[in-house]
């Protein structure tokens, strides 16, 4: 017979309740505060509601109402630098941080709407109408609500989404040495999805000042609770990951408000995370103006009940208990934050001249069709006055030095020049440089900037994110192979690429990525591919892939300099090649749209990037083609550098696209289609493709070797240019 | 019984013609070769002389009137008779009833006129202006075959496409080498280098009717609205005509140059004393036409030109003289020059010339020849390669003598040297014949009394 020994963690995990005696003892101000926020925001959400079903609202329109006791009580006592992201249903928490961020010393309910508190009804009103005064200039809508000033990070339309990014900002109000903490609000559908769990492990073994702060309010749409998870106490997640946790009812915003203190002081004592689950209720469905009832996954009799239990009327009624207000002072809260709201709509909404007793949205206060592509990322104008070098015009001394320490060493030398820099990734910080020694020296000199993260690429990406969007860290982080953007394709593509552009376009992530092609290295299908066609397709990234340890160091300085999220993309064959930097200068830039011409010629344009350049110049060799090479080095729509490509085009009159890796999600696609519409008239002949195979290159030497493109590949793409060139030769 | 005078087809293969200047009225009295218009051609003014006697009842042109050739311009008949109304047969096609669809081009398939309404104006305007065959017709209705291309779609790529369009370049007689027949820019490349725009401002310029640089003036279409301050002055019939004549040339005759340096110390020396006594004045260029006579008269078998029919072989040298206008040139043809002396040469080229200036040249006067002499040299160009106006052998491209550094018996001397570039065709000259004509041209030059002899 085994011997058994029960095991328990060491983190706590509690159910809080209040007291008669809690209710007697809360400052009268705490109350009267909460109680003016429960009614702006029950009352912006039903004018939301309102005006969705008059047709006013595109998109969906997730209400709260039911939910506000969660988010006032956790949002109350916060200050302006601590902050707040949210979900697709965060209305109520975006107006309760951006309320107790212009009315920092509460709220009067006999003159419940100041001014900066109507510009805050209005400008969330009209952001969730889509219109140009919103926040997010109408761009985010309903569920990407963003004002940084008053801490709030931006709410998101992907369950789970933002638990990487909230995570970010605590890691960098930690490394700042502020006692500022972050709270990720989320549901119980999101409390068992990746990005969730990963975010509680990372902030739990970092011990970073973040809440995850659940609202279990039973439905994930219509699919209860209880079908989703084996223990519906969903704060249980805590004990798996050391995290202390809470269970508080959320239709009393005092038990929530109570148990955010001691969560709060966990954090801001540099204890690490905490988990706070609010049981709440929506009273509606989903979205729109219906109950749940109507749609029969729950019952009237269920919502009647919730109802009961509506925060408004709790915190009203303990306050007229205590003669700190009475009938006549609460409805004056509520024809206060109605008129308020009538006020709001009224500045943007005007009676419909086509429709006899309907309303429209004023048509001057549409953003302009002309902003659809502001922002997407910045101008590059944070590049100008920095020093440029064109390596291979510069006759300067050189240094040889092997590409791979290259990649180190300017990154060694901008981390002691620059403490905002972090570099994080798997087993960076480890094996003299991680995998293939790109990060050698790093973590000796800056162990609290060289971060060997848990092998979970959307946590540490999204803080990455997180780190970039806050602003005070210049986030690097590494993926030791380039497929497992596929494992964080939310944060890379979803999250850092979009969010510059979906938050209104100010507010810039800069962030580096760095990732390394390995085709030929044997590690098979899931770990060979080459990003770059896939992040040329999404939006926001820009990206750089060096052919030379000197044009590394120009564009990684680039790169880190830039307030947009660089992909940087390397190569295993280059990192062991004998190359040279420039003697005693790591410091120059080389800028976005400078590609290098490596060979002049008449013949064709032959186009490619990174290791293939080497190839392709083996190849042009060996057929004695008058090829003209251009190394593209900025790969991006924004950054890619067309008066090269345009004048050797209109030279040549043939155009041969080399790169190595796989057919499907190759780069050479959208830069063809390019092509094609910039300069039919100049073109001779289609415009020709080298690439690998459509599969992805196997494990086995000889079947890896098919699937990907090296000289002989380009010397056959050469061969096919000149047959389409026709006459005699 | 009046006669109707119908405008002369003046040139081979002119079309059209303009009564310049009426030199009689109605009424006058006409007599058989009687000065009775000039007429006005692509090429040249020409004086029509009266074939029918008789009283000039109407004249039915007004001067500067462009026509066609064939049309009634006038009507000679008896003194009072009553002038009937000229041939209806001649009448212009839009009084005929349909006239217009029969004149407008239809799709072949339906019969149907074509539509140009979806066509863009300025590819409707080239194609009309368009003489040679159908021009890669991209603009044709639906994307239809072009005429003559069979069932088969013509594969053209996008850049050919272009330069045919911007170069006037007839695609329907190209074979392409590409994928599939495509025709590429190597099948176009000899056509291109022909024509390519050149820096070299235009024709006008220049006295040589051949100077190397009238693709810009090319009858390509006007693709492009002019440029913002410019403004586009309509084509003269002679502008017209050398952009065609030469972009022909250039694009269908294959050149060949070869270039020589003369020492011409000696010439200049000669003209010198020839100048110093009598009357007449020998210039340069005289000699120049004359050494080319010369050269022929050593070199007989020269003295031949292509046509399709068979090579022509002349038995008389014939050089067509270029001549610059203030817009435009001409070249007359001095015929029989071997015989001429110089100082009758020199007199014959200053008269051709003056009258080629006035516009006053007899058509006869602008035919024929085997070559052509175009001289730079009053300019100070050093070197030049002219165009061969056709059906022209060839064309000496003459530059100025100028003091240059010579090597005599291996010592460095200075010499005045002339230098000139002889453009040949190659398909009534080889290079070796091409060869031995230049150094029969250099030897004359060098030893100028063998000029004169």
């Amino acid at each position: 017979m085994p011997q058994r020994r029960r095991l328990d963690t060491t983190a706590e995990w509690v159910e809080l309740t209040t007291t008669a005696a809690d209710w007697r003892k809360a400052d009268p101000a705490l109350l009267a505060t909460m109680l003016g926020q429960l009614h702006l925001i029950r009352a912006f959400e039903e004018r939301v509601l309102d005006l969705a079903a008059e047709g006013l609202v595109h998109g969906p329109a997730h209400s709260s109402i039911g939910q506000e006791g969660g988010a006032v009580g956790s949002i109350v006592s916060l200050r302006s630098s601590d902050a707040v992201n949210g979900s697709h249903r965060g209305h109520h928490q975006f107006l309760a941080k951006a309320l107790a961020h212009v009315a920092q010393n509460g709220l009067q309910l006999d003159a419940l709407v100041t001014a900066d508190i109507q510009t805050v009804l209005q400008k969330t009103l009209a952001e969730i109408l889509g219109l140009a005064q919103g926040y997010c200039r109408g761009r985010g809508g309903s569920m990407h609500l963003q004002w940084f000033e008053a801490g709030a990070l931006g709410t998101n339309a992907i369950v789970g989404g933002g638990a990487p990014m909230a995570t970010g900002n605590a890691w960098a109000q930690k490394q700042a040495g502020t006692t500022d903490l972050t709270i990720n609000y989320f549901g119980d559908g999101a409390a068992q999805i990746g990005s969730v769990l990963e975010s509680m492990n990372l902030a739990a073994a970092w011990k970073l000042p973040v809440c995850f702060f659940i609202e279990n309010n039973l439905y994930a749409v219509s699919t209860r609770i209880e079908e989703a998870v084996a223990d519906t106490r969903l704060s249980v997640r805590g004990q798996g990951f050391g995290i202390p946790s809470w269970r508080v009812d959320g239709m009393d915003p005092l038990a929530v408000h109570l148990a955010m203190e001691e969560a709060a002081a966990v954090m801001r004592s540099g204890g690490g995370p905490t988990i706070i689950e609010a049981e709440v209720y929506r009273f509606f469905h989903q979205n729109g103006p219906y109950p749940g009832s109507a749609f029969g996954y729950r019952t009237k009799e269920e919502e009647e009940e919730w109802k009961g239990r509506d925060p408004l009327d709790r915190v009203a009624r303990e306050m007229i208990k205590r003669g700190l207000i009475d009938e006549a002072g609460v409805a004056s809260v509520r024809a206060q934050s109605v008129a308020a709201m009538d006020a709001a709509t009224a500045e943007l909404l005007e009676a419909d001249p086509d429709k006899q007793g309907r309303r429209r949205i004023r048509p001057e206060l549409w953003p302009d069709p002309e902003f659809v592509n502001v922002g997407v990322r910045g101008d590059g104008s944070e590049l100008e006055g920095m020093r440029v070098l064109e390596p291979s015009a510069s006759d300067a001394a050189r240094r040889p030095m092997k590409f791979v320490d290259a990649v180190a060493e300017v990154m060694g030398r901008r981390m002691a020049e620059d403490e905002r820099i972090v570099v994080l990734g798997e087993d960076i910080h480890r094996l003299k440089g991680g995998t293939n020694g790109a990060t050698k020296g790093l973590a000796d000199a800056h162990p609290d900037r060289v971060l060997g993260t848990p092998i979970s690429e959307n946590a540490f990406m999204g803080l990455g994110g997180g780190l970039a969007l806050d602003g005070r860290y210049r986030p690097v982080v590494e993926f030791m192979y380039p497929d497992f953007m596929w494992v964080a394709a939310d944060q890379v593509f979803n999250q850092v690429g979009k969010a510059r552009h979906m938050f209104g376009g100010d507010n810039p992530v800069p962030l580096v990525l760095r990732t390394k092609v390995a085709m030929g290295s044997g590690y098979g299908s899931q770990h060979l591919m080459d990003p770059a066609g896939v992040f040329a397709t999404s939006p926001g990234w820009r990206i750089v892939a060096p052919s030379t340890a000197a044009d590394y160091v120009g564009l990684m300085n680039a790169a880190l300099a830039l307030q947009d999220p660089v992909l940087v993309i390397e190569h295993v064959d280059l990192y062991a090649e004998k190359d040279e930097v420039i003697a005693g200068d790591l410091d120059y830039i080389i800028p976005p749209g400078t590609a290098a011409v490596r060979r002049e010629g008449s013949e064709m344009t032959v186009i490619s990037y990174l290791s293939m350049v080497k190839h392709c110049l083996e190849a042009i060799e060996q057929t004695g083609a008058d090829a003209e090479l251009i190394d593209l080095r900025w790969l991006d729509r924004a950054s890619l550098d067309w008066a090269t490509i345009e004048a050797s085009v209109k030279k040549t009159n043939a155009v041969l696209i080399v790169e190595q890796g796989a057919q499907g999600t190759s780069y050479g696609g959208w830069l063809a289609d390019e092509i094609q519409r910039r300069l039919f008239d100049w073109l001779d002949q289609p415009v020709q493709r080298v690439t690998g195979a459509e599969s992805s290159p196997s494990i086995s030497r000889i079947l890896e070797r098919a699937a990907i493109a090296r000289t002989e590949e380009v010397v056959a793409g050469i061969e096919t240019v000149r047959r389409n060139a026709g006459g005699a030769r | 019984m009046s006669t109707t005078i119908r405008m002369p087809e003046v040139l081979a293969n002119v079309t059209e013609a303009a009564v310049q200047k009426w030199l009689v009225a109605p009424g006058d009295e006409v007599a058989v070769g009687q000065p009775f218009a000039e007429i006005e051609t692509e090429k040249a003014v020409v004086e029509f002389a009266a074939e029918t006697a008789g009283t000039v009842l109407e004249l039915l042109v007004g001067e500067g009137d462009s026509i066609d050739v064939g049309a009634p311009i006038a009507i000679v008949g008896e003194a009072g008779e009553v002038a009937l109304p000229a041939d209806p047969a001649a009448a212009p096609a839009a009084e005929g009833s349909g006239g217009v669809a029969a004149a407008a081009p239809s799709d072949p398939e339906s019969g149907a006129p074509v539509l140009e309404a979806a066509a863009p104006v300025a590819d409707a305007a080239a194609a009309a202006q368009t003489s040679a065959g159908p021009v890669e017709a991209t603009t044709g209705a639906g994307g239809a075959s072009a005429p003559g291309e069979g069932s088969g779609r013509r594969f053209v790529s996008p850049l050919v496409r272009r330069l045919a369009r911007e170069h006037g370049i007839d695609l329907s007689t190209v074979t392409g080498s590409g994928p599939d027949g495509r025709i590429v820019r190597r099948d176009i490349q000899a056509l291109l280098d022909g024509s390519a725009p050149a820096a070299t401002p235009a024709v006008a310029a220049t006295p040589a009717p051949a100077a190397d640089a009238p693709a810009a003036a090319a009858p390509a279409r006007p693709a492009q609205p002019a440029p913002e301050g410019a403004t586009v002055v309509p084509h003269s019939r002679m502008r017209a005509t050398i952009a065609r004549r030469l972009t022909e040339s250039k694009s269908s005759v294959p050149h060949f140059y070869l270039t020589a340096d003369c020492r011409v110390d000696a010439l200049l020396e000669m003209r010198a004393q020839l100048n110093a006594g009598g009357q007449v004045k020998v210039s340069v260029n005289d000699l120049v036409v004359k050494a080319v006579a010369g050269a022929f008269v050593d070199v007989p078998e020269a003295n031949r030109t292509w046509s399709d029919e068979g090579m022509v072989i002349h038995d008389s040298v014939d050089i067509g003289i270029a001549v610059s206008l203030d817009d435009g040139l001409v070249v007359p043809v001095v015929r029989g020059v071997e015989g001429l002396s110089v100082s009758a040469l020199g007199g014959r080229i200053a008269e051709l010339a003056g009258r080629g200036r006035e516009g006053r040249l007899k058509l006869d006067e602008l035919e024929g020849g085997s070559f052509t002499v175009s001289n730079l040299g009053m300019f100070g160009t050093q070197s030049f390669s002219a165009i061969i106006n056709p059906p022209h052998a060839g064309i000496l491209a003459v530059g100025a003598a100028s003091a240059r550094p010579v090597v005599v018996d291996g010592a460095l001397e200075v010499g005045q040297v002339m230098t000139v570039t002889l453009s040949a065709d190659h398909r009534a000259w080889d290079g070796a014949l091409a060869a031995r004509w230049l150094a029969a041209f250099v030897a004359r030059i060098e030893h100028p009394l063998s000029i004169l002899a």
